[in-house]
């Protein structure tokens, strides 16, 4: 047995030690399914050869970033790609992240960028209302995020636990537009209208699907995975209407190239391709992802950016808000 | 003993130590003492952190008290009864332990969806234990039955002489397996109170949920490292106590014709004993397995073929770090199991139990904090040969499932008669010629057993490995877990009926080769 184990081992720290031309580590929290496509696409042009570390919401994306930060003090990832632009920030203000001004990014709107370049965003999504059209034969469908706090909706909408992945975001988000006592008197209207919270946006897609509930908030690319798995799932942008309306909260993706990191070179060369215009084509077909660049042709169920009405928000001023009501949502959560 | 194998064994604690101790403590003395918010973290044990502790302490203890008794009546009937098709009940009983927990919950909550439709929904603590019960039970039934395979049938034929056997069973049969019965309670409870992904998916708040929170939504590394102290320390004591208590019961069992094993005739109880096993076998496998099992054939055999697709790249290099894993695991645990058990005979003992406390810790602390505390120790020049290979998943392993097949090993040990050893000593036999020729012979069920349950754990494992993969590695539960985050139903229960599959078939496969060329040397002497 002990020459068994000393010949595994042997063929485990060969396999290791080999590496063979040119590579790139990268880290990212945007589901394996679609990530992966892209990052062989890459790994096809360039010759780069990709080793990725992949996370998914449903581990609240905790994996990677956790990762990264323990890792700070010698990196191994060159990129980090994420799902939403609260987990660079993060890393931004940990100091795990370095500038890159990508010449791809030239054409992609100001308000999706860090100003020091410490992050691009591109491919977005939305936080939508997705709901079950057999539960809403007798119920007008909401329009906007206070409706839900409306009684003929009590107990029957859910959010996922809201100090984890992207409905984290969207919290902070609306604390920052409204404003905290009005964010909270909203969140304590839901839960005076019993909303169900959900273990992640994964799961309310799930719930609403086979009706359990009969609508929930949740992200672009679970609600039309939702639509693709039944007719009877509508979604709604919501908050569309209104003087000013509030608007819809848009989540690019973000990536960023992480300090110190052993492949820089290699690391620029994906941001350039994660951040070209085709690459935002193919997302938008394989998740809905919607693209930032102007001129993508995309297919006809995505919507444009320019036909949704966005939240109006600093995405850096969104992630300092968050720090701040995380204790207050937990709390919220609890009581 | 010589100075040459106590200077040996201390070694092989050094490099155990280091290998999976010293992360943890390099983790915790850096909460403690590497900062200044030690005090402000420490207020934030309230009463509200006991009440959760309290709580999860409740759950644990119901889930592995309810494990552990179901388990041995499924051990007894597998292993000590005429049974007919106990070889296939003893494979087909392992099935929850193939697939992940948080699976089983989802395939759970989905039955009983379509059983009573919305409401109500599966999100009690009642439905928890529910679930942990039938997801720990086999762990239970395996170690109790290797117990029930290894009572010397001498002194069962001798009782069943003068007593009943119902009186047997209580005065000879329970007594004997007691080692056995408290391994699994332990086990099953620190399974329990560590277990993360059930009670977040059904939004039930315990202690571990807490410590996620702290971790990932307020990286609070060191309150995080802090409460899985507090986990650890119970599971300490729980041990402790378990020690404290077997130390005074004896355990000879195992005679020259240990090896047989005596099976009793169900006779009337025949009918009972088959209702049992259908209603446990309905209710733990049939119902959550055959929710999962009919969704992914909804659409046919399309989407059972794209899953085997998408894992396909996966299998082979999950399979050879498992086994690797599992034979680390058995090998440590035999040599220093062995160590421990002849503590009446020389003085080795200290350094077994530093062992023993090694395994214990790393194996009770949240898979999250031991997978951040292996990367902060590991990842760093010098050691990165391990950090950037598949080394790091191997000590991974061995520190989270380590302990178990040292237990079950040590447990089959103590069941042996000292007299075996000390005659083949006195007969001038060295040590390791003694354990290679008398003991591991005496003991290859349990390790076979110890064997199986940890290449399972080892092939399933998610928790430890999510975060500590090397990139580029492709590990099947990691990638069934990314994947099934934006699949469809149909899509995340074919993944889960390859996973199945394919565990299926090797558990199959090592019980063949065990079969066929382990139990015959085995039997024969």
């Amino acid at each position: 047995m002990k020459n068994i184990i000393i010949g595994l081992i042997a063929f485990l720290l060969i396999n290791a030690c080999q590496k063979n031309g040119p590579e790139i580590v990268v880290y990212t929290s945007v589901d394996q399914v679609f990530s992966e496509p892209i990052l062989k696409d890459f790994e096809k042009e360039s010759g780069i050869k990709v080793k990725a570390v992949y996370d998914t919401e449903e581990t609240k994306s905790t994996g990677v970033l956790n990762r990264l930060i323990a890792e700070q003090n010698h990196p191994q990832a060159d990129v980090f790609w994420s799902g939403d632009p609260i987990r660079t920030v993060v890393l931004k203000q940990k100091g795990l992240t370095r500038p890159y001004f990508s010449p791809k990014a030239k054409t992609i709107p100001e308000i999706f960028k860090d100003p020091d370049g410490h992050w691009t965003g591109f491919s977005a999504r939305a936080r939508v209302l997705i709901y079950n059209k057999k539960n809403f034969k007798n119920l007008p469908v909401p329009q906007s995020i206070f409706d839900l706090t409306q009684a003929i909706y009590k107990g029957k909408f859910g959010i996922a636990n809201p100090l984890f992945g992207t409905t984290t975001f969207h919290m902070a988000a609306l604390f920052s537009v409204l404003g905290d006592q009005k964010a909270k008197a909203l969140l304590q209207a839901f839960k005076q209208n019993q909303v169900v919270i959900a273990a992640s946006n994964g799961d309310i897609k799930k719930r609403v699907l086979n009706g359990a509930l009969a609508c929930g908030l949740t992200d672009t690319d679970d609600a039309f995975e939702a639509q693709k798995e039944s007719n009877a799932i509508g979604l709604v942008f919501l908050d569309q209407k209104g003087n000013p309306p509030l608007g819809t909260l848009i989540m690019p993706n973000t990536v960023c190239l992480i300090k110190n990191s052993p492949q820089p070179k290699n690391g620029q060369k994906l941001i350039d391709y994660l951040l070209r215009k085709s690459t935002e084509k193919k997302l938008a077909e394989s998740c809905a992802q919607m693209p930032l660049h102007k001129d993508v042709t995309i297919p006809k169920k995505i919507p444009s950016l320019d036909a949704i009405v966005p939240m109006s928000i600093n995405y850096i001023q969104v992630a300092l808000k968050l720090k701040t009501i995380q204790k207050y949502l937990k709390k919220w959560i609890e009581n | 003993m010589d100075r040459k194998l106590k200077l040996s064994q201390w070694i092989g604690f050094i490099i155990l130590a280091f290998l999976i101790l010293v992360p943890v403590l390099y983790s915790l003395g850096g909460a403690l003492f590497c900062n200044n918010h030690l005090s402000e973290n420490l207020k934030s044990f309230d009463s509200n952190t006991i009440k959760l502790l309290l709580n999860s302490i409740l759950l644990a203890i119901s889930v592995a008290f309810l494990s552990s008794f179901a388990g041995s009546i499924l051990g007894f009937l597998l292993y000590k009864t005429d049974f007919a098709y106990r070889q296939f009940f003893k494979i087909i009983f392992l099935i929850p332990l193939f697939i992940s927990p948080y699976i089983w919950a989802v395939a759970w909550k989905d039955f009983f969806f379509t059983l009573t439709g919305p409401t109500p929904e599966m999100q009690s603590y009642g439905d928890l234990i529910l679930v942990q019960t039938l997801i720990y039970t086999p762990l239970a039934m395996l170690i109790t039955g290797s117990a029930f395979a290894h009572i010397n049938a001498s002194l069962e034929e001798a009782g069943l002489m003068v007593f009943p056997i119902k009186k047997v069973f209580f005065k000879i049969i329970l007594p004997l397996i007691k080692p056995a019965l408290l391994a699994a309670f332990t086990l099953i409870f620190i399974f329990s109170i560590s277990e993360f992904s059930v009670p977040a998916f059904y939004g039930l708040k315990v202690f571990t949920t807490e410590i996620f929170t702290q971790f990932s939504a307020f990286y609070n590394y060191n309150l995080a490292i802090l409460q899985s102290t507090i986990l650890v320390l119970i599971c300490l004591l729980l041990i402790l106590s378990e020690q404290k208590y077997l130390s005074q019961a004896p355990f000879l069992s195992v005679s020259n014709r240990g090896n047989q094993i005596k099976l009793y005739a169900l006779k009337t109880y025949r009918f009972s004993a088959y209702a049992f096993l259908i209603f446990w076998l309905t209710i733990s496998i049939l119902i959550p397995f055959g929710s999962l099992t009919i969704e992914a054939f909804q659409d046919g055999y399309q989407t059972i073929f794209k899953a085997f697709e998408l894992l396909k790249s996966t299998i082979a290099e999950s399979f050879i770090l498992a086994v690797t894993g599992s034979l680390i695991s058995i090998f440590t645990g035999v040599l220093f199991a062995y160590l421990s058990w002849s503590k009446r005979t020389d003085r080795t003992s200290s350094i077994s139990k530093l062992i023993h406390w090694t395994l214990l810790i790393t194996f009770a602390i949240p898979s999250l904090i031991f997978g951040i505390s292996l990367i902060k120790f590991y990842n760093r020049s010098g050691l990165y040969f391990i950090y950037g290979s598949a080394l790091i998943i191997i000590i991974g392993y061995m520190g989270k499932y380590g302990f178990i097949a040292y237990k079950m090993i040590e447990n089959a040990i103590r069941q042996l008669p000292y007299e075996l050893d000390e005659v083949a000593q006195t007969e001038g036999l060295p040590r390791f010629k003694r354990l290679q020729k008398i003991i591991i012979p005496l003991i290859t069920p349990a390790i076979f057993g110890a064997f199986i349950l940890n290449f399972m754990l080892m092939f399933g494992d998610l928790g430890t490995s999510i975060i500590i993969y090397p990139p580029g590695t492709q590990l099947m539960p990691v990638k069934v877990f990314t994947l099934m985050a934006n699949a469809p139903q149909s899509l995340t229960a074919a993944l889960t009926f390859i996973v199945f599959c394919v565990t299926l078939c090797i558990i199959s496969l090592f019980y063949i080769i065990f079969k066929k060329f382990l139990k015959p040397t085995y039997d024969c002497r």
